[in-house]
């Protein structure tokens, strides 16, 4: 479904990303997992467009989509919940929400509003707040049913635990299962690397803008640089 | 009682132009993060293109608004286009020169077609209500009464419509705006002919209500920044209250205190708001 | 090609007839462009008028000589900066002597601050600060006299029409407008009256109904409106709205069609102007017709009514040259011009003092006027009780 090849990411002089390739298929799971400052979120950032490829080539369902702008790819079936989770926060929950519907023309945004709500209560309990008002976890789960509200063919969650209190973090992954078991195809960064690698089919471990291992999740699980390195055993 | 009554009719007028101005103002900077200084020039262009059209070409004065507002539009997607576009991704100081010499060109512009006296709206309403000794003349009542609607609209417009949200997204946030399918090559055009449109309208009123003269478009965009950090930068409600707090002070200022110092009392009592809130009277903190 | 040859001939043969005559540059610095040209351009305009007829009368006759006039106009936009930088340019550039113009207070004070150490004769116009002719600057002279010698025929009006409570509305920060209401209210109190309020509205003011809320709380018995016609004219109409309807005084010179675009007549009905004379049809001479009907032809606009103050200038200049019998010598011409008679052609109604045009602060005077806006027109009602004599008196022990 989604394939990248060869991607390079420079922000200025300084290169980032030093020729990643990668590969999603659709209804997998796949988790990059890598130290902070990888770039891990480089790479997702070029795949939204929100950062340009200097080199390589993004494809997406067989079409070229390499440094094509944002709202084109979102149009594409793309949907990023970003890192820090990034609600308008100004805005109340309810017009955050709409906004996840943005690229779509169709009539059924309203029950997908209700849908979200039922699936994230606490967000019908904050309709109508501003979202900067609302708790580090609450933004969170509005940020994904966002992104959900898109009605995405891949949707990428950039470190949903972020900041989150243990409690939290599960109730994420939990939430993450759910999508995965509603058919969507899912890429996924995490520091918490446990938590991804045990929700993702396929990992990928970064290390300094570059792919150093890949495999199934229970392969990284034990593989034992990552065990140590990542998983804390 | 009824001398602070009247003086409070005497300051919205004024207010409501300071509002107008200011929405146009706001919404550039929460977009785009620029002061748009010009902003006062090309509103009083289009206040002395209404001019035109009613005095050269005898056009009937809503027909005349109507052109300079499409015009304005126009006006608006060009500046973007030609003017801001170029230096978006560069440093904030270039968008500031481009800023300052687009107003040269537009204040030039402005004296090579319209010449250097002031020229004053011709309208027909003289009419003049009182009411229980506070006077109202009818044009300053239509004056207040259409910016009251048009403040209304652009509210209606960004919080309910979907470029309106979409507007809102972007100046909160955008990286994230562009995540949920937003164009930020598009917005940006939209908000100019918006803003200039306001501010086309703001021009009318002030060359209807007073006059329109060389310098009144900057002494005016002066005054719209000041009400824009009055009101919390970026923030339409606060260009909305700000406005009129700004308009009502120097009426109060100016029949209370000193006429002499009317505008130097209106920016003390700036000052003071931001030393309490220094986020403006509706800015986030 | 013969065509060209004949144009060529022809030309040649125009030089040469001109040859016999010289020519003389005279610059004109006033504000050509700006809020202040009102009152610049027309100064501008007037005197490049005056020369053309001077040159077809014959020119300016010095000796054997004849000079035909050229007139060199630098726009000083009112600015004092500006005004300094076109004057040096006008003397050391072009080499002109005698400079003319001058409408506003501010640009001509600053030239006034250097002229005396200057090979050269300035004429001032429309400026009406009073300073510019307190020092008795040797080669300065002024055909419009000071703000508050006007001021104090005004004053002298509005007591003997019963007024006690005066209200003041005016550009206060403004110089000239200051010492008109200073002088104003000095006669007003000799009468047993007085300023009730003084409100001061900015250049580019233009809403004044918060000035005028407060006025109209106070009750005054009048208004008296200092200030330059743009914004007086929004006075006068935001008196009526806010319904004050005492009578209204001003001191602004503004022509029919500068308040008409602002007010209606009947807004503007009754309200007093009081002020230099000037051009005004109902009041002018043979001269003042004529001067405004070939203004009015040769510009396609009516002259302003200060427009003369330039024109007698020029009149003024040539006969100083003429009397001195000689360009070069500009000490001999500005002794000259203090000795002068009014000149026949002027516009403006001069008072001599001690039967010269100029006194000895080289200062001039002309009748003041008190007119009213009646259905749709200035009309000149009587001249304001002026005393000539006594105000140039009064000015020599100023400095
Ligand atoms: N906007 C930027 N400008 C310059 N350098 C950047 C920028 N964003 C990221 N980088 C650099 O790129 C590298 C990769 O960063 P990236 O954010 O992709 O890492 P990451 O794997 O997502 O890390 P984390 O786990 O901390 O989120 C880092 O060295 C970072 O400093
Ligand atoms: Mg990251």
């Amino acid at each position: 479904m989604l394939k990248v090849s060869d991607l390079r990411v420079s922000y200025g002089p300084i290169e980032v990303i030093h020729g990643i390739s990668l590969e999603v298929k659709e209804g997998e799971c796949v988790a990059l997992i890598g130290a902070n400052g990888a770039g891990k979120s480089s790479t997702l950032k070029a795949i939204c467009g929100l950062v340009p490829a200097k080199a390589g080539t993004i494809s997406f369902e067989g079409q070229d989509i390499t440094n094509q702008s944002g709202h084109a790819i979102v149009r594409a079936g793309i949907t990023m919940c970003p890192e820090g989770r990034q609600v308008f926060p100004q805005m109340s929950t309810v017009q955050n929400l709409r906004m996840g519907a943005y690229a779509r023309s169709d009539n059924e945004q309203a029950s997908d509003l209700e849908d979200m709500m039922n699936m994230f209560p606490i967000l019908r309990e904050r309709a109508h707040q501003a979202a900067g008002t609302l708790s580090g976890g609450e933004q969170e789960m509005l940020a994904i049913a966002r992104a959900l509200m898109a009605r995405p063919k891949l949707c990428i969650f950039d470190e949903p635990s972020l900041g989150l209190a243990p409690k939290i973090v599960a109730e994420v992954g939990a939430t993450i299962e759910r999508i995965k078991k509603m058919g969507k195809t899912i890429l996924l960064v995490e520091q918490n690397s446990l938590m991804a690698l045990r929700l993702a089919d396929r990992a990928y471990l970064f290390e300094a803008g570059e792919i150093v291992l890949s495999g199934t999740g229970e392969e990284l699980q034990s593989h034992p640089e990552v065990a140590k390195a990542y998983l804390g055993h | 009682m009824i001398e602070i009554l009247q003086q409070i009719i005497n300051g919205m007028a004024i207010g409501g132009v300071y509002v107008l101005i200011a929405l146009g103002l706001t919404t550039v900077f929460g977009i785009l993060g620029i002061a748009h200084f010009a902003h006062g020039s090309v509103s009083m262009f289009g206040g002395y293109l209404t001019f035109f059209l009613v005095v050269m070409w005898g056009l009937p004065l809503a027909l005349a608004i109507l052109i300079a507002l499409v015009v304005g539009f126009l006006l608006g997607v060009l500046i973007e286009l030609l003017a801001y576009r170029p230096v978006r991704n560069a440093n904030h100081i270039n968008a500031f020169i481009v800023a300052l010499g687009l107003t040269m060109m537009v204040e030039g512009l402005n004296l090579e077609f319209f010449g250097h006296e002031q020229v004053v709206i011709p309208t027909d309403f003289s009419r003049v209500f009182n009411i229980g000794g506070v006077t109202i003349p009818e044009l300053r009542l239509y004056v207040i009464l259409a910016a009251a609607l048009l403040i209304a609209a652009m509210t209606i417009f960004v919080e309910k419509t979907k470029t309106g949200q979409a507007i809102r997204a972007v100046a909160e946030n955008r990286d994230a705006a562009i995540l949920m399918g937003v164009n930020v090559n598009t917005i940006p055009l939209v908000v100019f002919s918006i803003s200039t449109a306001l501010g086309v309208c703001a021009g009318v009123m002030v060359g209807a209500l007073f006059a329109i003269a060389p310098g009144i478009g900057e002494g005016l965009v002066v005054k719209g920044f000041a009400v824009l950090i009055l009101g919390g930068l970026g923030s339409i409600p606060g260009a909305v209250v700000g406005g009129l707090v700004l308009g009502i002070t120097e009426a109060l200022a100016a029949g209370f205190i000193s006429s002499a110092y009317k505008d130097v009392i209106a920016f003390v009592a700036m000052i003071l708001v931001l030393l309490v809130r220094p986020q403006g009277l509706m800015g986030k903190a | 090609m013969k065509l060209t040859t004949l144009t060529a001939a022809l030309a040649l043969a125009g030089t040469t007839a001109l040859a016999a005559e010289k020519t003389l540059d005279i610059g004109v610095s006033d504000a050509l462009t700006g809020g202040a040209a009102v009152y610049g351009l027309p100064q501008a305009n007037a005197v490049k008028m005056a020369a053309e007829e001077i040159n077809a009368a014959g020119g300016i006759k010095v000796g054997d000589d004849t000079y035909m006039l050229n007139v060199i106009a630098y726009d000083d936009k009112a600015n004092p900066t500006e005004a300094s930088n076109s004057v040096r340019k006008l003397i050391d550039r072009d080499g002109v002597k005698y400079i003319l113009g001058f409408c506003c207070s501010g640009a001509t004070g600053a030239v006034a601050s250097f002229i005396e150490n200057e090979d050269a004769v300035m004429l001032v116009g429309n400026a009406a600060e009073r300073s510019i002719t307190t020092r008795e600057i040797p080669n300065l002279v002024r055909t419009r006299p000071p703000a508050d010698y006007t001021g104090a025929a005004a004053g002298t009006f509005v007591a003997q029409k019963g007024h006690k409570k005066v209200a003041v509305l005016g550009a206060l920060d403004i110089g000239f407008y200051a010492s008109y209401v200073d002088a104003f209210e000095k006669e007003l109190e000799k009468a047993g009256g007085e300023i009730v309020t003084r409100e001061s509205f900015g250049l580019k003011d233009r809403d004044m109904t918060p000035q005028l809320t407060k006025i109209r709380e106070l009750g005054p018995d009048a208004i008296l409106v200092v200030g330059y016609v743009e914004p007086a004219a929004f006075i006068y109409r935001q008196a009526v709205e806010l319904g004050i309807d005492v009578p209204r005084f001003g001191f602004t010179s503004g022509s029919e069609e500068q308040f008409l675009r602002v007010a209606t007549s009947e807004q503007m009905e009754g309200v007093w102007d009081l002020r230099p004379t000037e051009l005004t049809l109902l009041s002018a001479s043979d001269n003042g017709i004529a001067y405004h009907a070939n203004y009015s032809e040769k510009y396609g606009i009516a002259p302003s009514p200060s427009s003369p103050y330039a024109y007698d200038q020029t009149y003024a200049l040539k006969d100083a040259i003429e009397a001195a019998g000689t360009v070069d010598d500009t000490e001999a011409v500005a002794a000259a011009l203090r000795e002068l008679p009014v000149p026949d052609e002027v516009v403006m109604q001069y008072l001599p003092v001690d039967g010269k045009m100029f006194d000895v602060n080289g200062q001039a005077y002309t009748s003041n006027g008190a007119f009213q806006w009646q259905g749709g027109n200035w009309v000149f009602v009587q001249d304001l009780p002026s005393d000539a004599a006594a105000y140039s008196a009064f000015l020599s022990t100023i400095d």
